[in-house]
């Protein structure tokens, strides 16, 4: 993607002015996307990103800039810069460059580009076809395919290359349903870290049904009384809370600010002896998966929470060395337009040991959230909020009439110790994660879970 | 090549090919920032960034494709592909303007002010400094500043098609936002304040520090209020944050593919008598202010709300062919996507009364001073459930912060709902013009 000599004198230049450490991170990624709305095709795309991101550290100060043009005087325009930003250090050692071959366990058994785009097109009508045959209710349906490559060289001045290449591929359908009282959506977004065989293996029955008849189950809901309650969250993307209320701020770039509840906790109990909770980016082929971080470290298996003690934060080079905790392989960006930072990967809360019909039937008046649509937390404070795409009302111990337009809102490490009951129905789900490094695709998930009190926002 | 010759290169084989219908959009983004934490800066960001985009149109089939090289092959492929998705794509109404209007010169929309180039990093520090002295000293309860990011931006944005059409212009800003985390007792706040500006104000920094740091004081001691119906006054930066997020049913394409309940509401009232909107695309110095819109489209302001009813809607070129119209101007565009609707800057009439006087107006209501994300926002359906926080005003006094509360509602009740308005707009750079608002009608949960 870049010439080694190219590289090798980017990285010269950033430690001959001074830069303790210089990386050098080469994207080209290719993008290829169809939708469609109401029926018709409405933007086929096809793009290709590419630029070169430079980082220079001086001790614990980072200068980063990135460009997309690549020529090498620019790049050594670029450096020269940053390094004349960076205060005059001695500047750290430049070790030969070594490639390094990764470990590809995510495969890709049919190449996308092998395939003609309009198979994608038959999917997305086919897909249209099975939601609108849930009722005449469904008034509009949505989707669309999105497939990435993204190839990336990772190079630095302790003599590190690497090269990856990433294949995503993800699926959105939505669908409206309007029975007379304005329209309700809802949505599944599949998505992999593999090849087109993903499309060829979707259950689209399940899928177009899922997000018919949530959007209908929807459409005829009422509202449910807010204020404090039990709340039982369905698995899969329930798993989201878990993700912004304690992920975000178990991550060094949190925790190195001292703006984290999580700071200083490790080895303390922060939840109930039945709650493990993990961070895995060698999952196959999941969505949330690497090979290598963006800072060239080998994906690792992280458990941040087990039987309720804290165990682990996510790092990356810069937070490691500040919070003084092993290295993770968490460092990712959305692209080279960004510098890395400790993110999640595949976030998820480990089976328990309970059925979530006896969450349920333990409820007298409380909030079963099916699923989950999205939601945002503060991680200095831990208050995060959350809506319900789907959300039913419990009334002595059953799931009795649906409910829609509520909300969950509190405090990460507060709720977290509120989790008495964690189910046997482990599920993941694909999603997008936005932080100070863009968005990176992300997988959360969960058990069905029991929380003994939440707020709910309602009406 | 640069991003002016890659452009011209892109039309360049648009008539080689003999393809009659393409344009091309190009975006250039300079950027230089600095993020200060413990006293020092630690992180400085520097970037360059540029796109080329390429719509191509055949008998009413679009295709786009994009490319960040700026290479002859690079463009050649993008254009091939970009046929190629036009004959993949489904027919529609769309075509291209052919006629190339003649616009005033886009200086005159204020959007550039050559001298924030010369912001030197350590300009950006000074400031940054600045802030988070200001910051820490500002409350002994401030324990950490997490965020304090200054940044100077600076995006060219250029379209020019097979028909003659060459349009650009360029807009820069300077901007800071500081967060602080307040402690005490184990109760944790944030504050967090922002600014934005096309001249620079050195002395801002410390203003900024200051003002992260009163905000989170403020709430903190912060608790619930107990549930039930209460009026509300949304602050000048809660207010448009709030509405923004349903500007998207005013878009034509929405109502026409069922995604807006403004169906069959032109003409109808849809909000309190007193409210006017206006979308102004030549508002100066408003950021996305423009002449032509990304179809080279002349744009014009159009009211949306008069006394209440609402009077048009958002049409790019497809969306009003579809009802045998012309396009009002609004069609958006980034060089990595399609076309899509966008407004100018959506301008709400001020009212008179000042922030306190505005709660004055009620006996109790809650003063909302921040919004805790907008998951619970839905612009299709309308449904409005978001997190709080803010202030308890019983006679035009706060008597008491108040936090994990929600608010539920539905916007186009809102709309009805608007009680009274502020008579200010908040003063960062924006294209919301849109003041505080006194509004009934919502339920609290507590």
């Amino acid at each position: 993607m870049l010439a080694e000599e190219t590289v090798q004198k980017v990285l010269g230049c950033g430690v001959e002015g001074g830069a303790d450490f210089a990386e050098v991170f080469v994207e080209d990624s290719e993008v290829s996307a169809i939708d469609l709305l109401d029926r018709k095709l409405k933007d086929v795309t096809s793009g290709n990103a590419f630029g070169v991101g430079v980082r220079l550290l001086f001790g614990d100060e980072a200068y980063y800039g990135y460009s997309s043009d690549a020529e090498e005087e620019s790049l050594l325009e670029l450096t020269a810069n940053l390094a004349r930003s960076g205060r005059s250090n001695e500047g750290g050692a430049l070790a030969p460059l070594t490639r390094e071959t990764v470990n590809d366990r995510h495969s890709v058994r049919i190449d996308p580009t092998t395939v003609p785009k309009g198979q994608r097109v038959e999917l997305l009508r086919h897909l249209d076809e099975l939601a609108r045959k849930h009722g005449d209710a469904i008034a509009q349906v949505g989707a669309s395919v999105l497939e990435k490559k993204r190839s990336v060289l990772i190079a630095n001045s302790e003599g590190l290359w690497v090269e990856d290449a990433r294949q995503y591929a993800r699926l959105r359908l939505s669908a409206v349903a309007d029975t007379g009282d304005g329209p309700q959506t809802a949505s599944e977004s599949p998505g992999v870290l593999g090849g087109y065989e993903f499309f060829d293996g979707l259950d689209v029955d399940r899928i177009a049904g899922d997000a018919a008849q949530s959007a209908l189950r929807m459409a005829g809901a009422g509202y449910i009384e807010g204020g404090l309650m039990p709340v039982v969250l369905g698995n899969g993307f329930g798993g989201v809370i878990f993700h912004e209320a304690c992920g975000h701020p178990l991550e060094t770039e949190a925790i190195r600010k001292g703006a984290s509840p999580f700071a200083g906790k490790i080895g303390e109990a922060v939840a109930q002896p039945i709650l493990t909770a993990i961070d895995d980016g060698t999952m196959e082929n999941r969505w949330g998966s690497l090979n290598v971080d963006d800072e060239g470290q080998p994906a690792q298996r992280t458990v941040l929470i087990e039987k309720g003690v804290l165990k682990n934060y996510l790092s990356d080079r810069i937070g490691a060395r500040q919070v003084g905790v092993p290295r993770s392989g968490s460092a990712r960006r959305e692209s080279y337009r960004f510098a890395p930072v400790s993110r999640m990967r595949n976030t998820y809360i480990d089976r328990g040991p309970h059925k979530v019909e006896d969450m349920i039937a333990s409820v007298d008046f409380g909030l079963y959230a099916k699923k989950m649509g999205g939601g945002s937390v503060d991680p200095a404070t831990g208050e995060f909020n959350f809506s319900v795409q789907e959300g039913y009302a419990i009334r002595g111990g059953k799931i009795a009439e649906p409910v829609r337009g509520a909300t969950l809102i509190g405090k990460g490490y507060e709720v977290l110790s509120l989790i008495s009951m964690i189910g046997d129905d482990l599920e993941l789900a694909a999603g997008m994660c936005g932080a100070s490094s863009g968005w990176v695709p992300t997988t959360v998930g969960q058990p069905s879970i029991k929380i003994d009190s939440i707020l709910v926002g309602g009406r | 090549m640069d991003f002016q010759q890659a452009s011209e290169f892109a039309l360049s084989l648009a008539r080689e090919r003999h393809e009659r219908d393409v344009d091309v959009l190009v975006g250039r983004n300079q950027s230089l920032s600095i993020k200060v934490l413990g006293g020092k800066v630690e992180k400085v960001d520097q970037s360059t960034s540029q796109g080329l985009g390429l719509r191509v149109l055949r008998e009413g089939r679009t295709g786009i494709a994009y490319t960040e090289r700026m290479d002859p092959e690079a463009i050649e492929r993008a254009f091939l592909a970009a046929g190629e998705n036009a004959d993949l794509n489904d027919r529609t109404e769309v075509e291209m303007v052919e006629r190339v209007p003649t616009v005033p010169d886009p200086e005159t929309l204020e959007l550039y002010n050559p001298a924030l180039d010369d912001l030197t990093l350590d300009d950006l520090a000074q400031f940054g400094l600045a802030a988070e002295e200001a910051a820490l000293a500002g409350d002994p309860r401030v324990k950490a500043v997490p965020a304090l990011v200054v940044k100077r931006s600076r995006g060219i944005y250029q379209v020019a098609s097979s028909h003659g059409l060459q349009y650009g212009q360029e807009e820069n800003s300077v901007g800071a936002y500081c967060s602080v985390m307040l402690e005490e007792n184990g109760v944790r706040k944030s504050g967090g304040h922002q600014w934005s500006a096309r001249e620079w104000a050195p002395e801002k920094g410390e203003w900024l520090g200051r003002e992260a740091a009163r905000k989170g004081a403020a709430l903190m001691g912060a608790r619930p209020i107990s549930g039930g119906a209460l009026p509300v006054v949304l602050d000048e930066e809660t207010a448009p944050a709030l509405l923004g997020m349903y500007f998207s049913g005013l878009s034509a394409e929405s109502v026409q593919k069922g995604l807006s309940r403004f169906k069959d509401k032109v003409g109808q009232p849809v909000a309190g008598e007193s409210i006017q909107l206006l979308d102004d695309p030549h508002r100066k110095g408003a950021p996305g202010s423009r002449f032509l819109d990304a179809e080279g489209t002349p744009t014009a302001p159009l009211p949306i709300l008069e006394n209440g009813v609402l009077r048009n809607l958002f049409y790019h070129v497809e969306s009003a062919r579809r009802e045998g119209r012309q396009s009002t101007g609004h069609a958006g565009r980034g060089y990595n996507g399609g076309i899509g609707t966008r407004s100018h800057s959506l301008v709400m009439n001020p009212g008179e009364y000042d922030l306190d006087a505005l709660c004055a107006l009620t006996e109790r209501c809650l003063l909302i001073t921040e919004l805790e994300g907008g998951a619970g926002c839905n612009p299709v359906s309308g449904d409005i459930s978001i997190g709080v926080q803010g202030f308890l005003v019983e006679n035009g006094r706060r008597t008491q912060p108040v936090d994990s509360v929600t608010i539920a509602g539905n916007f186009f009740d809102l709309l009805q709902n608007i009680q009274a308005l502020g008579d200010r707009y908040q003063p960062n750079l924006s294209n919301r013009f849109i003041p505080a608002m006194l509004v009934e009608g919502f339920v609290l949960s507590g």
